[in-house]
């Protein structure tokens, strides 16, 4: 079925493109991103359980860009009268003209910039799903949930707790200018498996989960192989010990492989950061940052994830950027603002955190190309090192290309074999062309991972993807 | 609209509800350097209702909650308080009792009405006087100014109202030498604007820059002791309040207990006293009640190492039997024994910026890449960079020692000074 674009933004679209046209009286440039996007999120463990009709992406509102003189300036508002647009103009004008007095007395002077394009587009996209959020079987869920939390504490070990949580979430957005009309509805799901173990006075946390765009109909998939996997890894992480800090062979499982994606030439490559010359990457623009193994690609097109939008939150329609290709760094990724400061066509990456947030440059799906090695080959290939896998956080240093990663957990290889020793948790630090230029192997299979946020700096949340294959590297382990 | 979403409840078969009003209004700045590249306002209403639902035999009380958009017209709020009734009725929780009025809460000594205006023009004042030089400057600067109005109401007759101001700085400084340039990160929240602080600190992340310019990998120290000194200290501290919450207390996530140590402090360690209170000078979280109306009271969480009160939420805190709980805002961390001074002494290594320095709360581990630290190593003082640090909370909380002098951070004062004994160092050389 197809998911159904709100009424309630059909209701207000006229409204809306009544204040484009006042407002484009006044500024130089006016775009309008209203949404409407309802979902629910499900917590069932032995001790807790709940049910919001909220995730960290539904939202109600709306978002008007101006420009005037060269300074972009936006107003964030969840109250609008669609019958009176004249309104909501003249309060928006009053607004902003109120902050402008305060900047004029402090002798502020602005970013000077060019008048985004408008050319004249039409988009309406309801793309494909199984179910809906706001029809969802709660009473099936909920005993599905509770089934799957109930098994994990009959058959695992030492456990406290097991949490498994469902959200689903049905987007619709509408992006207005003078001579565009772009409505999409789209839905995303997301669920986990959480085991909280504690041993010998030790406290551990496995998870496992599933995401993909895919209305609640994803869950039926949370079964035995989720519940058997995170029980492992649980008890693993239970029995694991220290890493012994040093450089090691390591090989990288593929959520480990997205987080390094992620973290390496995801942030380092977002072109905001170019314009404010925060990244070392712009320097690098068809020089080697990697092993001839390495090809990356970055865009909301490149696979059916959580964040597979039609359009951005600039109305840029989602790309398909390549941005390494074999080892070579051949561009990054843009925003709208950004693209016309840079002098170069945006890439489908404006995203906002929710209406009430400025639009940056964010990554969507961020994801290494497989290659045609197997697992096995590569386990062989290793005297002494890890196969990492389980991704807790990462962070980049775009400026120095530094990157670190914690990692839920190490399986140690010796001599060409899994010894069976786990070590946890991990943290993998390094210098970015280092660790890509170490690829040697590449493994044929692939796999995208879309449960989590992403934060700008320590801030701006939104919904990424990323994954690749499993990838031998050299990396420093502490 | 509050009155609206009101009626629609007290119709419905709700065996209980809450409601609680946000009122929002924001000015935001974005700098590149000194140049404004956005200028943001924002106004915005909110509602988030939970609606509860007590099974016949009165054994389970189950909730749900959500936002109710302020544009639902009455019918769009009954389908949504409808969908949350039917939710809240398969929501098994152990039943327990809501929170009804209580004695008056403790109000801030001048609850000054918010100007946004004046607040944004003393951050742009103080921002223009940042002692920047040709080698190290502001790269760029967002600046977030807030006015919250939160209005809480529930069925058992709580209605409380709390305002405050809550901003945030995020700046990133350049430093520059021979054609090399580094870049460090900082966050600031605060009630308004705390000029002078805001001042004194960037400056310091200023020289912070120079020095890593200067830095050497950080060498295979193994083992070391680590002091904090600046803002990653939190995390060391947060990692006690977390495990006094009484959520965690009851999922035994934590296995502290009221009245036991929570940890064996070694001869020469010092024991932490951790207390929640209502105020602290400009922080964000100066609001006299918390999140379900109940007011906050100053009340100590830990004293001498000795766990003495859990804190948290009402569902939690009424399975614990614990009355007189709340969800704490502010946090206090008492200082140790020793003047700063007296714990840089010997071998140690003092990190300063990380990428991100984090404390597990379940299992303790901490971890964080070094972006700067010092090493101090007989009489000399080296800047060094890369590498991380590792280890867990449960050892380090028996060997812990901390400054007789306290540093504010936003709703969190904590000593000036931490150091951390026997740290895993992974070098970068």
């Amino acid at each position: 079925m197809k998911a159904p674009f709100s009424p309630y933004l059909s209701e207000i679209a006229p409204g809306l493109k009544q204040l484009v046209t006042l407002l484009r009286r006044r500024y130089d440039y006016v775009s309008v991103l209203s949404t409407d996007s309802r979902g629910f999120a499900v917590s069932i463990s032995q001790k807790a359980k709940s049910v919001r009709n909220e995730t960290m992406t539904t939202e109600r509102g709306t978002v008007v860009r101006v420009c005037r003189d060269g300074l972009y300036s936006e107003a964030s508002f969840n109250l609008f009268d669609p019958g009176h647009p004249e309104e909501t103009c003249r309060r928006l004008i009053n607004r902003l003209e109120q902050q402008m007095k305060v900047l004029q007395a402090a002798g502020v002077q602005p970013y000077e910039t060019g008048i985004l394009p408008d050319e004249p587009r039409q988009v309406f996209a309801e793309m494909e799903t199984g179910r809906l959020p706001e029809t969802e079987d709660m009473a099936a869920l909920i005993a599905h949930l509770s089934a799957l939390s109930d098994r994990a504490m009959a058959e695992g070990q030492h456990l406290l707790d097991c949490t498994a949580r469902a959200q689903s979430t049905h987007i619709c957005k509408l992006f207005l200018t003078e001579n565009q009309d772009l409505r999409q509805s789209y839905v995303y799901s997301e669920g986990t498996l959480a085991a909280v173990g504690a041993l010998d006075g030790r406290t551990e946390m496995a998870y496992e989960g599933v995401s993909g765009r895919q209305g609640p109909e994803l869950f039926d998939t949370m079964g035995d192989q989720l519940l058997k996997e995170t029980l492992k890894s649980l008890d693993e992480l239970l029995h694991a010990e220290s890493v012994e800090p040093g450089e090691y062979d390591v090989i990288t499982a593929p959520d480990v492989t997205g987080l390094i994606a992620h973290e390496a030439f995801g942030h380092g490559v977002e072109m905001d950061m170019f314009v404010k010359h925060r990244a070392l990457g712009a320097d690098y623009i068809g020089r080697r940052v990697g092993s001839d193994r390495v090809t990356m690609h970055e865009g909301a097109a490149c696979a059916e994830s959580v964040t597979a939008y039609a359009f951005d939150d600039e109305g840029i329609p989602a790309g398909d950027v390549v941005e390494i290709d074999r080892g070579i760094l051949k561009t990054g990724i843009c925003d709208a603002l950004s693209a016309l400061r840079l002098g170069i066509a945006p890439t489908g990456n404006g995203k906002r955190e929710n209406f009430a947030h400025k639009v940056y440059t964010r990554m969507t799906n961020t994801l290494f190309d497989s290659g045609t090695d197997t697992l096995e080959a590569m386990i062989a290939s290793i005297d002494r090192g890890y196969l990492l896998k389980g991704m807790h956080s990462g962070m980049e240093d775009p400026k120095h290309w530094g990157i670190q990663c914690i990692v839920e957990k190490g399986y140690e290889i010796r001599d060409g074999k899994l010894t069976g020793k786990v070590v946890a948790p991990v943290v993998l630090t390094g210098y970015v062309p280092d660790l890509l230029g170490s690829v040697s192997m590449v493994s044929g299979d692939r796999e995208v991972f879309g449960n989590g946020g992403c934060g700008k700096g320590h801030k701006e949340w939104v919904k990424v993807a990323d994954g690749g294959p499993y990838l031998k590297a050299k990396a420093r382990l502490g | 609209m509050l009155h609206q979403i009101i009626d629609v409840l007290k119709s419905s078969p709700a065996a209980a509800w809450e409601v609680t009003e946000t009122i929002t209004e924001g000015w935001e700045f974005y700098f590149i350097h000194h140049a404004l590249d956005q200028n943001r306002v924002k106004n915005l209403e909110q509602y988030t209702v939970k609606v509860y639902h007590r099974s016949e035999d009165g054994q389970f009380l189950g909730s749900a909650a959500g936002e109710i958009p302020p544009t639902a017209e009455e019918a769009e709020i009954r389908r949504l308080v409808d969908q949350l009734l039917l939710a809240a009725s398969l929501v098994k929780n152990p039943a327990y009792t809501l929170r009804g009025p209580e004695g008056p809460a403790a109000r801030p000594a001048a609850a000054a009405s918010i100007d946004l205006g004046e607040v944004s023009g003393a951050f742009l004042s103080a921002l223009k006087q940042v002692p920047e030089t040709a080698d190290a400057d502001l790269n760029s600067v967002e600046v977030f100014v807030s006015a919250l109005r939160k209005h809480f109401v529930n069925s058992e007759g709580v209605d409380v109202v709390s305002e405050y101001p809550s901003s945030m700085v995020e700046a990133v400084v350049n430093a520059r030498k021979g054609g090399h340039e580094i870049e460090l990160y900082r966050m600031y929240t605060s009630g308004a604007c705390g000029a002078d602080q805001l001042r004194q600190d960037l400056a310091q992340v200023l020289s912070f820059g120079l020095a890593r310019l200067d830095a050497v990998p950080t060498p295979a120290l193994e083992k070391a002791d680590v002091v904090f000194s600046t803002d990653a200290a939190r995390e060391i501290y947060l990692w006690y309040a977390d495990r006094m919450n009484a959520a965690y207390r009851y999922m035994k996530y934590s296995d502290w207990e009221t009245g036991r140590p929570v940890a064996e402090a070694a001869e020469g360690a010092d024991r932490v006293t951790l207390t929640a209170v209502p105020f602290l000078p400009n922080s964000s979280r100066n609001f006299a009640f918390d999140a379900e109306g109940a007011p906050i009271r100053e009340t100590v969480m830990i004293r001498d190492n000795v766990a003495e009160a859990f804190l948290g939420a009402r569902q939690y805190s009424a399975y614990l039997s614990l009355p007189a709980s709340f969800q704490p805002s502010n946090l206090k961390v008492a200082g140790g024994a020793a003047e700063a001074a007296a714990l840089r002494t010997g071998d140690f290594l003092e990190p300063v910026e990380f990428s991100d320095f984090q404390v597990n709360p379940l299992t303790g581990d901490i971890a964080g890449e070094i972006r700067l630290a010092f090493w101090h190593h007989g009489d000399e003082v080296t800047p060094v960079t890369g590498g991380s640090v590792t280890g867990n909370m449960k050892e380090f909380a028996r060997t812990l020692c901390f400054s007789r002098e306290v540093r504010q951070y936003d709703w969190l004062e904590i000593p000036a000074v931490t150091r951390l004994r026997g740290v895993t160092i992974a070098g970068a050389e």
